[in-house]
């Protein structure tokens, strides 16, 4: 295993350019999970750690050495591939092997790599059938099992779980966690989904058009987000963004206010007078208990009823939608009138640019 | 292994040379069929220049043969058929892919046959059978010929490209009560524009540069198409170069001109066709 | 293909469907049977007949077949034919598939530009009737113009010109790889298209795994187009046992040099309608059109034959 660096990454193609400035650095033994929505660049960047697109600019070191200008398969990386990409006209076994015939390791290691990683990921008796005759788990196994033989310096996993039904990504899900642990492999893995990352990662990188927007393990992202975007991303239900105005400043306060919000004073730490902020916070933070800190008031619309909790969708003021997570005796009836409040602490704070400037935790 | 750059260029090169020699013989005859006769032989690789260019082929060529009659007969055989082909194929695989009755599978096997065996071992018959009804040495008899001809892979193409037509459209088309003739005429029949370029290279090709059964079935002067007296003239002036080679040239011309117009619709048609 | 008659089928009067399949499939099933599968059975009855004294014919079973393939007359030339037209089909499967398969394989090259061009300018002279193929191709090889000859000096080759087409000792060959020149484009069509179809994930899962480009073709791309190249064969093999064209415009009826390029086509065709050598025998001509029809059956039926056992389209 080794550690992985990219430096100063661009890819345009054409005119269009697709990475911007893209640094990251992941310790030896890290999972990293590049997540953010269709288009965001995650796909583009895991091809080019990889090996398969070349950057316009910038440099990609493994383990300390300089890869950039390198085929894949003298890279040292593995990678598992969103369908799977078994190679149809052979067996489960030879699927395995087929690379390593190439790089030079002799027949006797192979079929003690084979047999360790059959063990590992339950493929045993599937070793001599053919893809056609798998499921959709079997060869996303098979699939994980053929990067494993490989012993890469990096695993790189490109949408995996993507292709297959709901049960069976969680239990894959849990699977990849426990290769991690058991092989303390490095891992750069991408996804949309922002549960994988939270569930799988040391650290998420969140992208947006071209860019990381942050990068931290998955409860600093979710309890300080760096700007708005990932503050929107990261957790599900999504943030409630109100947009604010400073009103006025006086003795160390601020005065808020806003469409879709009670007048509020926060402390002033680098507010000025007119500027417009957006204020977030999280749905289980919203309650219709409490006296003061943040307010908004709206209609009921819809209750979705979950179990435990439920989430009641509130038409605002402003005539946005509210998302807020209610509990047992406090869920109310769609129809009804609701103000829900926040402690001043759970609010985060983002000025015009979307950058964060306060916040909870 | 060559670095990236060499090998480009070395791929580049190699399809550089075939397409030198797949175009470069049509190049040569179409040059020279511009030339002089004295250019022709003494330069045959220059291109025409203004003191060795010479349209006297082309004139003999008008003059000594119907040319325009053989390029007419062509234009109506291929395109009537062509036509036909794709009515009575769409029909017929709308019906077999849609309405299944006992025997449709039968029937359908039936039809595909025709792919792989060639319909002109049964020319003694077919000439015979023209001649009992009086339609031998028409145009009428060719493109009935023609049309027998291109059904078995129309039927096949088009059965590919019905299958992939929503089953939406036509119980949507049901519940509103349309009759099925109408169904298929006014919601099926439109959706098979894409088809016509597949069914079109697999049809029109083989029936304008057919030389056999023009050869066969035709003797007048006035039925006969292009490829057919093309070859008939070269037979005849085989040693006029100058004629030799506008003939040819005629004939080429026209064929590349619309293959070029219509070729990425050909190749895409050709390739769908093939990608099952 | 034994799907339930779908309702709206169940449910109308046994009469109007009968009318609708009529409407739609009549005129093809009409034409087709009229004028595809009734004359080749006929054709195969005539092949039991022969022409009797007074002009007319008389039924004599399979003696036209016996001549075939027994009496010298016959069998002399039809055996000539038989194994030109291997030598033919053994060039197209040995110089076609070949060229087709490696063009078809630097076509599908990721990120070749001028791709469409070549494929245009490839696929070109499949699109031109043979009869010009022929000439062009006579008149270039022909040593009066010297445009072979001239080529050949030009990069030092100059003792090997001979008049290919005109020695019966490579005549045959000649027109052979000028049919092949012709039509290559076919098969490199249908072969790129499945090239296409391969998921660009199974070439990168490759490439990860180590393997170079020509490793990458040979070991994955051709195993996986096996199945289309098996059908490129078998079409070869039906189009080059029904080839006639080229070696008629080229060569006449006759054939020549001395029959050295004489096929089954142009050998029914002379049986059939004759030449100044000798009178037109329909009913020989058709006992060759029923041999021909049962050489290209059993080719067709050894390549459905293997298609069932072993070849498999992939599905991805």
């Amino acid at each position: 295993m080794a550690n992985l660096r990219v430096a100063g990454l661009h890819k345009n193609y054409g005119s269009t350019r697709v990475l911007s400035d893209i640094e990251l650095d992941i310790a030896d033994g890290e999972f990293v999970v590049l997540v953010g929505p269709s288009g965001c660049g995650k796909s583009t960047l895991l091809r080019m750690i990889a090996g398969l697109d070349a950057p316009s600019a910038g440099d990609i070191f493994i383990g300390g050495r300089l890869v950039t200008a390198l085929a894949p398969a003298e890279r040292k990386i593995a990678m598992v591939f969103q369908s799977y990409a078994l190679y149809p006209h052979m067996d489960v076994r030879k699927n395995m092997t087929f690379g390593l015939k190439f790089t030079g390791v002799a027949p006797k290691e192979r079929a003690r790599r084979v047999a360790e990683a059959a063990r590992m990921l339950r493929l045993d008796e599937l070793l001599d059938r053919y893809p056609r005759d798998l499921s959709g788990g079997q060869r996303q196994r098979v699939a994980i099992g053929r990067a494993i033989v490989r012993e890469p310096a990096v695993f790189l996993f490109d949408e995996p779980l993507s292709n297959l039904d709901a049960a069976l990504r969680i239990s894959t899900r849990v699977e990849i966690a426990r290769l991690h642990r058991l092989l303390r492999a490095t891992i750069v893995y991408v996804t949309h989904d922002q549960i994988e990352a939270m569930t799988l990662a040391d650290r998420i990188a969140v992208m947006n058009q071209g860019r990381i927007e942050q990068v931290g393990k998955p409860l600093d992202l979710y309890y300080a987000p760096a700007n708005l975007f990932v503050a929107g991303f990261i957790g599900s239900p999504a943030m409630n963004f109100f947009p604010a105005e400073v009103e006025s400043v006086a003795g160390g306060e601020a005065r808020l206010t806003g469409a879709a919000m009670a007048p509020l004073v926060l402390p002033a730490d680098g507010l000025a007078k007119g500027a417009k902020l957006t204020l977030g916070v999280r749905p289980e933070h919203l309650t219709l208990r409490g006296e003061t800190g943040f307010a908004a008031e709206g209609v009921v619309e819809l209750v979705e009823r979950l179990g435990e909790a439920s989430f009641a969708h509130v038409r605002r003021a402003d005539d946005k939608m509210l998302v807020a997570e209610v509990r047992g005796r406090d869920t109310p009836e769609p129809g009804q009138t609701v103000t829900f409040r926040a402690p001043a602490r759970e609010l985060h704070v983002f000025d015009a640019e979307g950058r964060r400037i306060a916040g909870a935790g | 292994m060559l670095a990236p750059r060499a090998r480009v260029a070395a791929v580049h090169a190699i399809l550089i040379a075939y397409c030198a020699l797949a175009v470069g013989p049509i190049l040569l005859v179409v040059m020279n069929s511009f030339k002089a006769r004295n250019a022709i032989f003494g330069a045959p690789l220059a291109p025409p220049s203004a003191a060795t260019f010479s349209l006297i082929g082309y004139e003999k060529v008008f003059r000594a043969s119907h040319i325009g009659v053989y390029f007419a007969n062509s234009l109506i055989v291929t395109l009537v058929s062509m036509a036909l082909v794709l009515l009575f194929g769409a029909m017929a695989a709308w019906a077999l892919s849609e309405y299944k009755f006992r025997g449709s599978t039968a029937l359908a096997l039936y039809l595909s046959i025709g792919i792989m065996v060639p319909i002109r071992l049964g020319s003694v018959a077919i000439l015979s059978m023209l001649r009992a009804a009086g339609l031998n040495d028409t145009l009428t008899g060719l493109i009935l010929v023609y049309i027998a001809q291109g059904l078995p892979m129309a039927i096949f193409i088009l059965s590919e490209f019905i299958a992939q037509i929503p089953r939406d459209l036509r119980d949507a088309a049901r519940c509103d009560g349309v009759p099925e003739t109408r169904i298929f005429f006014e919601v099926i029949a439109p959706l098979l524009r894409p088809a016509i370029a597949t069914v079109a290279v697999f049809t029109i090709v083989p029936i304008w540069n057919d030389l056999w059964f023009p050869l066969i079935l035709t003797s007048s002067d006035s039925t006969h198409t292009i490829t057919l007296g093309v070859q008939q003239f070269l037979g005849q002036y085989i040693t006029d170069w100058n004629s030799v080679l506008a003939a040819l040239s005629m004939a080429i011309l026209p064929v590349v001109a619309i293959y070029v117009v219509f070729s990425r619709q050909l190749i895409s048609g050709l390739t769908a066709g093939a990608v099952k | 293909m034994a799907e339930p008659l779908s309702q709206v089928v169940a449910s109308m009067p046994r009469g109007r469907f009968v009318a609708l399949m009529a409407l739609f499939l009549g005129p093809a099933v009409a034409v087709y049977s009229l004028f595809s599968i009734w004359p080749l059975i006929a054709t195969m009855g005539l092949a039991t007949y022969a022409n009797d004294a007074g002009g007319g014919y008389r039924f004599v079973g399979l003696a036209n077949f016996v001549s075939l393939f027994g009496d010298a007359v016959w069998s002399k030339p039809f055996v000539n034919a038989l194994v030109n037209n291997l030598i033919f089909f053994c060039v197209h499967m040995l110089v076609q598939n070949p060229i087709g398969i490696a063009l078809a394989g630097l076509l599908s090259l990721p990120g070749l530009k001028l791709k469409g061009l070549y494929r245009t300018l490839i696929f070109l002279p499949t699109m031109l009737s043979v009869v010009i193929v022929g000439f062009s191709w006579n008149l270039i090889l022909s040593p009066l113009w010297g445009v072979a000859s001239g080529a050949l000096k030009a990069v030092g080759l100059g003792q090997w010109f001979a008049p290919w087409l005109g020695l019966p000792s490579t005549a045959l060959v000649t027109l052979a790889l000028i049919s092949v020149w012709q039509f290559v484009g076919i098969p490199m069509m249908l072969i790129y298209a499945a090239l296409l179809n391969i998921p660009d994930e199974l070439i990168d899962a490759a490439r990860v795994d180590g393997l170079g480009h020509l490793r990458i073709f040979l070991h994955i791309k051709l195993p996986l187009v096996l199945p289309t190249i098996g059908l490129v064969s078998i079409l070869t093999f039906v189009g080059n046992f029904n080839a006639f064209d080229l070696i008629y415009s080229v060569k006449g009826a006759l054939a020549g040099p001395n029959f050295a390029s004489d096929i089954l086509g142009t050998f029914f065709y002379r049986t059939f309608f004759g030449n100044q050598l000798q009178l037109g025998n329909p009913t020989m001509g058709a006992a060759v059109a029923t041999v021909m029809f049962f050489i290209i059956l059993a080719g067709v039926c050894l390549y459905l034959f293997i298609v069932q056992r072993r070849m498999r389209r992939y599905a991805f």
